[in-house]
């Protein structure tokens, strides 16, 4: 996720709360100590209570992609050696599903199937990553509204609304997660 | 990008926070039971580690692709932001480790989050 960590006229600075809702990150601003879901990007407690950060949509994809795409990128610099994704086996092993149970659509897809996900007000929308070959297009609705996600170039995952052409953010999560969060989200998969 | 990177690179909602307090509580001799905080929108937010027990990038470096090219693995997975004018990417790999950058694109101050 990328949130835009300004909130009127105060730039706020997040540090890891130490603690999880809905098996993931709780975030904590050094200003305030207001907590902030990651995932949502409310403030859930505190000063802030309520307020929402602006998301800005953002690429997963590998390395090699990434800069076949973007040779003159930065690239956050690492001041220790990482040779691998050190929770590897967690995300191979379809048994674990996060630390605490969750209530989850278990027979709309596998709990790790890998999905990307958009919303609109209350609607959400779930597309298996499975259903996305390179340079293809899918089109669902948000409600009345038409959305077409695509797998662009780079690996990674865009939607716009027809209507307006306007970009929206798209969350990459694996199933379980996205259905604790979104249980009447929408699937194509 | 095939199913199986796209399985390499998945963005588990913060999952990796998950793991990375299983990682530091095996280290410890007894591994302390969650603690339920509180509660929001039905249901329980838990205190895994003190604040700052995973340590958020404050002031990100950055380096160069062809420099990256040392640093980083083929299949290594990142999110990234491009504008016209400049790009940037962070290692998932890394923010495994920090699940937080405090950082600036395009004039903005963002946080980048995993």
């Amino acid at each position: 996720m990328v949130h835009v960590r300004q909130v009127e006229d105060k730039t706020l600075t997040f540090i890891v709360s130490g603690k999880l809702w809905r098996n993931s990150l709780i975030m904590q601003d050094k200003e305030t100590g207001s907590l902030w879901s990651h995932v949502t990007g409310m403030c859930m407690e505190g000063e802030y209570k309520g307020t929402q950060l602006e998301m800005i949509p953002v690429v997963q994809t590998t390395w090699a992609e990434w800069v076949a795409d973007h040779p003159k990128t930065r690239v956050l610099k690492k001041s220790e050696e990482i040779k691998s994704a050190p929770y590897q086996r967690y995300f191979d092993d379809p048994e674990k599903n996060g630390l605490f149970s969750t209530v989850w659509a278990q027979d709309r897809l596998p709990g790790k199937s890998l999905i990307h996900g958009v919303m609109l007000g209350p609607h959400s929308l779930a597309v298996a990553d499975a259903a996305l070959a390179d340079g293809t297009s899918v089109t669902g609705k948000l409600g009345d509204v038409e959305v077409k996600v695509t797998r662009n170039a780079d690996g990674g995952v865009s939607a716009v609304r027809t209507d307006t052409g306007e970009e929206l953010v798209v969350r990459t999560a694996y199933w379980f997660a996205w259905s604790t969060y979104f249980p009447k989200t929408a699937v194509i998969d | 990008m095939t199913t199986a990177t796209a399985r390499r690179s998945a963005a588990a909602f913060g999952l990796i926070v998950l793991s990375a307090v299983l990682v530091v509580t095996a280290a410890v001799a007894e591994r302390p039971e969650p603690e339920v905080y509180g509660t929001f929108d039905g249901d329980e937010m838990y205190t895994l580690l003190p604040p700052d027990g995973i340590p958020a990038i404050m002031d990100p470096e950055f380096v160069t692709g062809e420099e990256a090219a040392a640093q980083m693995s083929a299949e290594e997975s990142v999110m990234g932001l491009a504008t016209e004018g400049d790009a940037v990417c962070w290692s998932t790999w890394q923010l495994d480790h920090h699940e937080i950058v405090n950082d600036v694109f395009n004039g903005t101050a963002i946080a980048a989050t995993w």
